[in-house]
């Protein structure tokens, strides 16, 4: 166990670290890093002009800019955002615990329609229900989240709840195509045949089979939904990390964007780790 | 030199209405976060509407009338040619703590203003020259300054310098404006408190401001912001867009259309010689005939009236006929006329091969259009003009980019063939476009940092802008100014399209709102707006 | 049931026949701009009626149905491959193998790929044809799409690798290409198909999105996608039924190849 989770936190920090290095590369190497649209100001002088754009190549040298990055980072100093002028750790602050409770809310919500869904459609295998539940998922997956954060903002609805609708359809179809799979194993037909009620197929027969997939899609859900989360933040002007990573990209703010890398990639990997933990346990117990 | 003694509570006796009632919180909505709160280092839209409403000037210009009234100021004398400018300052203000305020916080604020380390918008526009500004603090209400040469539009530039205070401990926060910050939430909204030491009186003697407060969320859907008007959740909309003004107006929601703004939307060509293009499409580009026959292929009527909604104007040249002083009246837009582009075209030597131009070298004319990703109207009209060029054999291909790539491209690598963008001008003066006009200058976007005129004509117009700088008459700058847009209304080095409308939205519920085409269009006069109860 | 798969089958032949027809059903072509009727209502000329730069519509949805439903559910298998490869080598070599594809999949989850996009902008020439630009651009969804569904199909790959009948084919001496071929891929399936499924709409989508860094599809030519994004003015400002139908029309075309699918899965 201690083997697990001491690999565990050396593959987080090692993902965390090489994920916003390479994030900050690729920034770097992306044209209109020097840019800055206050060079079409035509109130500033030629040398005002210069003196912005020296202050963007000020962290050209990226590996240079990391090591002093990490330094300030031990100080726990995570830097200034260039293009609102904050300190990075109070706009975290502010704003991270609002996206992850909307993240949170939207994943609870769209796990329990998404495998409420497929256990129902697995179940009992009526029509009218299995085109009800592929008609849902298929409607939402097909929306783009700007249109539907816009119609719930007119309903005066959550933002969060978007982001569940948009987050069920997956999580339907991943958990409905893995417990159809299941469903037709030989052992389950075997258990069918003998009389085994549909609660107790799905509980003994399908279940197991199926299990380890859907605790990794769990893991794997925490990205679907910042991935969904994020436009609608913006779209909704949410006050959550998702309007900031959008200001971060757009500016080419490279602290900012950094921590905001760090910070997702904590998030994603801890949940994927969680879910592996899970699946050891799960098979130990099944031992 | 003169000497105006328009006070200002006669102008507020004709804008204030006898049953003006006060108190109130007015909410409106700001795009962005401000970047800053510190006046001398304003650049975006967001922290330029803090500075309006908080900062203390020794001059307003009036957004209707254009003139330049006073405000923290009496009464100035401008001498030694523009060098140096004199102001009689009130006595007895005070900053929204309680510092009072006195001829230093102006020497103070100047001297900031024009540090060379500062690199701000509002401190180069006084810089006309190399040299040391000096102050000469006359007495705890008057102030000397001296430039080191002329300034152009000295006294109407102070409408931007908001004073600092140099012993509030408040430091920049401190307001000598009808409001001060009190209350800020990142990334949510701003609270702006009525300043309880402000100036100002109605002629009625009642303090102003009317308003006790103003609360300015951040909002940067310009769709929400619409939704949001019409709940009555805010009262006021500074730009609204042609799809939501029509949207509004047809649920009987308030907006004014405030007329032609000072803004243009404008296409240009790369004529950089360096630029990483075939040289025959460099030659296209320099050509003035191929330029001027590619504006009068460009359906502008079509473009105002299907874009903007009909709430735009096919633009002339540089300047908006809203910018009445400075319009040149003699010039007039270019026609629309496939046939006379053809035959300038065909003056080059290009000659039309089925659908398709050729030039004389038997290329095929075509070219990118680039713009900023986002801007639909741009994308629209870069569209439009795609099917414009069409007519006459010309293959446009639209290519939109994120706005810090097409930047990269026009002022570093220049690889790009034209670009479409708009200009906001927020200064009416010419003299605000220097960075534009001199060919040696960054902003000369089509062939920028030139070490000496490329043409004959931007050598002329080099003069030209020179001469204006340095005159101090207005009336012999309006002529060297006029001549500068019949220079550009001929050679197009840009081929202006539109002046698009100041479109606003302003709740019934503000009273003594004039919503005016020039920045910022709703709350100019915020300290004599009211709202009824 | 039948019946429905009739439906399905009628509805995917009816697109076919709109896509490849395009031509003859919409004459008036998807770039020519009918000036006098901007934003025009459904009429006799205009079925679907106009856009705000005066164009037919069903022209428009015909045209971008073409470009959306030939490139995304090529760009959906090429990601559904790379997922099963790399969460099959994964599931398949176990050990260091195994955490060194965790690995790539976590950063590929975590990286800002954005910038990546941008560049890929950049490289491109300005003058590239709209029809090679959106390819690009579906090209480049289908290889940063794979990582969320890899790590699925790897947990499902670990899984079947100490099942009895993978066993029992080893012990006959299967091994390697053949093992995951016969064995793992087959029982991998119902997870590859989600991926699939999952991917065509949301690549079509995101292709819309990416207009905002210059990719995408370029004006003149529609997608379903950049007709999709319009959805988001009609929200706010002309809540015209009309425009829903390119959503719609992805519904049901995305809901009857599932129709087919799913039921020749339980036939075979």
């Amino acid at each position: 166990m201690l083997r697990f989770w001491s690999g565990a936190v050396l593959r987080l920090v090692a993902v965390m670290l090489m994920a916003s290095f390479a994030g900050a590369m690729l920034m770097r190497i992306a044209p209109g890093f020097s840019s800055d649209d206050q060079e079409l100001n035509s109130g500033l002088s030629s040398q005002s002009i210069q003196a912005i754009r020296r202050a963007h190549l000020a962290d050209a040298n990226i590996p240079h800019f990391y090591a002093q990055y990490l330094g300030a980072l031990m100080r726990g100093d995570l830097g200034t955002s260039r293009s609102l002028n904050q300190p990075v750790k109070e706009l975290l602050r502010e704003r991270l615990p609002i996206t992850l409770m909307n993240l949170a809310f939207a994943l609870a919500v769209g796990w329990l329609l998404g495998l409420a869904l497929a256990i129902a459609t697995q179940t009992w295998d009526i029509p009218a229900l299995n085109f009800l539940a592929n008609g849902l998922s298929g409607t939402f997956i097909s929306t783009p989240a700007a249109a539907l954060a816009l119609v719930f903002l007119l309903l005066r609805w959550p933002p969060a709840f978007a982001a569940a609708l948009l987050v069920f359809p997956k999580i339907y179809r991943y958990a409905q195509n893995l417990l159809q799979h299941s469903s037709e194993m030989p052992h389950v037909l075997t258990a069918r045949a003998k009389g085994a009620g549909p609660w107790r197929v799905l509980a003994w027969h399908i279940a197991p089979i199926a299990f380890p997939q859907i605790v990794a899609l769990v893991g794997v859900s925490i990205s679907i939904g910042i991935g969904v989360l994020l436009p609608i933040e913006v779209v909704s002007d949410v006050a959550g990390i998702g309007q900031l990573a959008w200001q971060a990209a757009q500016a080419r703010d490279l602290p900012l964007l950094v921590n905001l890398t760090m910070v997702v990639t904590f998030v994603t990997v801890c949940a994927t780790l969680i879910s592996d933990a899970a699946q050891r346990g799960f098979k130990r117990s099944a031992a | 030199m003169k000497r105006h003694y328009l006070l200002s509570a006669i102008l507020i006796l004709g804008t204030v209405s006898a049953f003006a009632q006060s108190g109130g919180e007015l909410r409106f909505c700001l795009r962005s976060e401000p970047k800053t709160f510190n006046p001398l280092l304003v650049e975006d839209e967001a922290s330029e509407t803090i500075r309006y409403l908080t900062g203390g000037v020794l001059v307003r210009v009036n957004r209707l009338t254009l003139k330049a009234e006073p405000d923290l100021a009496t009464s100035w004398k401008v001498s030694e040619g523009g060098k140096r400018i004199r102001f009689k300052l009130r006595e007895g203000l005070k900053y929204s703590d309680g510092t009072p305020f006195s001829a230093e916080d102006v020497a103070y604020t100047m001297q900031q203003l024009m540090d060379p380390a500062l690199h701000s918008s509002t401190g180069d526009a006084f810089r006309s020259a190399e040299g040391k500004l000096t102050t000469h603090v006359v007495s705890a209400n008057e102030i000397e300054i001296d430039f080191p040469a002329p300034v152009a539009n000295l006294v109407n530039l102070f409408d931007t310098v908001a004073i600092l205070s140099a012993k509030s401990p408040q430091k920049e926060m401190a307001a000598l404006g009808p409001f001060y910050v009190s209350e800020r939430k990142a990334g949510s909204y701003l609270s702006l408190k009525r300043n309880p030491y402000y100036w100002k009186k109605d002629a009625a003697g009642k303090q102003l401001p009317y308003l006790d407060s103003i609360r300015l969320d951040i909002e940067q859907n310009p769709e929400i912001e619409a939704m949001r008007y019409k709940r009555g959740e805010v009262q006021l909309i500074n730009t609204v867009s042609p799809a939501i003004f029509e949207k509004l107006s047809a649920d009987n929601a308030s907006v004014r259309d405030a007329g032609a703004s000072t803004d243009t939307e404008q296409l240009w060509f790369n004529q950089v010689p360096g630029a990483p293009l075939p040289a025959y499409k460099k030659a296209w580009f320099t050509s003035t005939n191929f330029r001027r026959a590619i504006s009068e292929a460009i359906n502008r009527n079509d473009l105002a009236r299907i874009v903007y909604r009909g709430h735009a104007v096919p633009a002339i040249g540089i300047i908006s006929p809203s910018n009445k002083f400075w319009f040149n009246s003699d010039l007039k837009p270019h026609a629309y006329d496939t046939s006379d582009a053809l035959r300038k075209l065909q003056q080059d030597g290009f000659k039309l091969q089925g659908e398709t131009l050729k030039d004389k070298a038997g290329n095929a004319v075509e070219f990118s259009i680039a713009t900023n990703a986002g801007n639909r109207a741009r994308e629209s009209m870069a569209t439009m003009i795609q099917q414009d060029l069409k007519k006459i054999g010309i293959k446009v291909n639209v290519v939109t980019l994120d706005f810090n790539s097409l930047l990269e491209r026009m002022t570093q690598s220049f690889n790009y063939e034209a670009c479409l963008l708009g200009f906001q001008n927020v200064e009416l003066d010419p003299n605000s476009q220097m960075a534009v006009w001199l060919s040696s200058a960054d902003n000369h976007q089509w062939n920028p940092n030139q070490k000496s005129p490329a043409t004959p004509w931007e050598a002329e117009i080099d003069k030209l802008m020179r001469a204006q700088a340095a005159s101090g008459d207005e009336h012999k700058r309006k002529q060297y100014w006029d001549r500068v847009q019949q220079i550009a209304w001929e050679q197009e080095p840009f081929i202006y399209l539109i002046n698009k409308d100041a479109l606003v939205a302003i709740a019934p519920a503000v009273k003594n709102a004039e919503p005016s085409v020039f920045r910022p269009q709703t709350f100019w006069n915020v300290e004599t707006l009211a709202l009824a109860h | 049931m039948k019946f429905i798969r009739l439906i399905a089958i009628t509805v995917l032949a009816l697109t076919a026949f709109t896509i490849l027809g395009a031509h003859y059903l919409a004459p008036a072509g998807y770039e020519q701009q009918f000036r006098e009727t901007p934003q025009a209502a459904p009429s006799a000329h205009h079925p679907l009626g106009t856009d705000e730069l005066g164009r037919d519509r069903w022209a428009r949805l015909l045209y971008g149905m073409r470009i959306s439903l030939t490139l995304a559910p090529l760009a959906a298998l090429f990601t559904t491959v790379l997922a099963g490869l790399v969460g099959g080598i994964a599931g398949y070599f176990g050990g260091w193998t195994e955490r060194c594809c965790k690995l790539l999949i976590d950063l590929f989850l975590s990286v800002p790929w954005l910038f990546l996009l941008i560049t890929v902008r950049a490289v491109l020439p300005l003058n590239i044809s709209p029809e090679a630009s959106v390819t690009v651009t579906f090209a480049l969804l289908g290889l940063l799409g794979w990582a969320a569904s890899a790590r699925v199909i790897c947990a499902g790959a670990k899984d079947l690798m100490k099942s009895e009948f993978v066993w029992m084919a080893r012990a006959a001496g299967f091994s390697g290409l053949k093992l995951v071929r016969l064995h793992l891929m087959p029982n991998l399936r119902g997870a590859l198909l989600a991926q699939f499924w999952i991917s065509i709409p949301v690549f079509i989508i995101a292709e819309a999105n990416l207009g905002a860094l210059g990719l995408g599809v370029a004006e003149p030519l529609p997608s379903l996608g950049s007709l999709l994004r319009e959805l988001q003015d009609s929200v706010m400002v002309r809540p015209e039924p009309w425009r829903l139908l390119p959503l719609a029309v992805l519904i049901v075309v995305i809901s009857s190849f599932q129709v087919l699918l799913n039921k020749q899965e339980i036939r075979t």
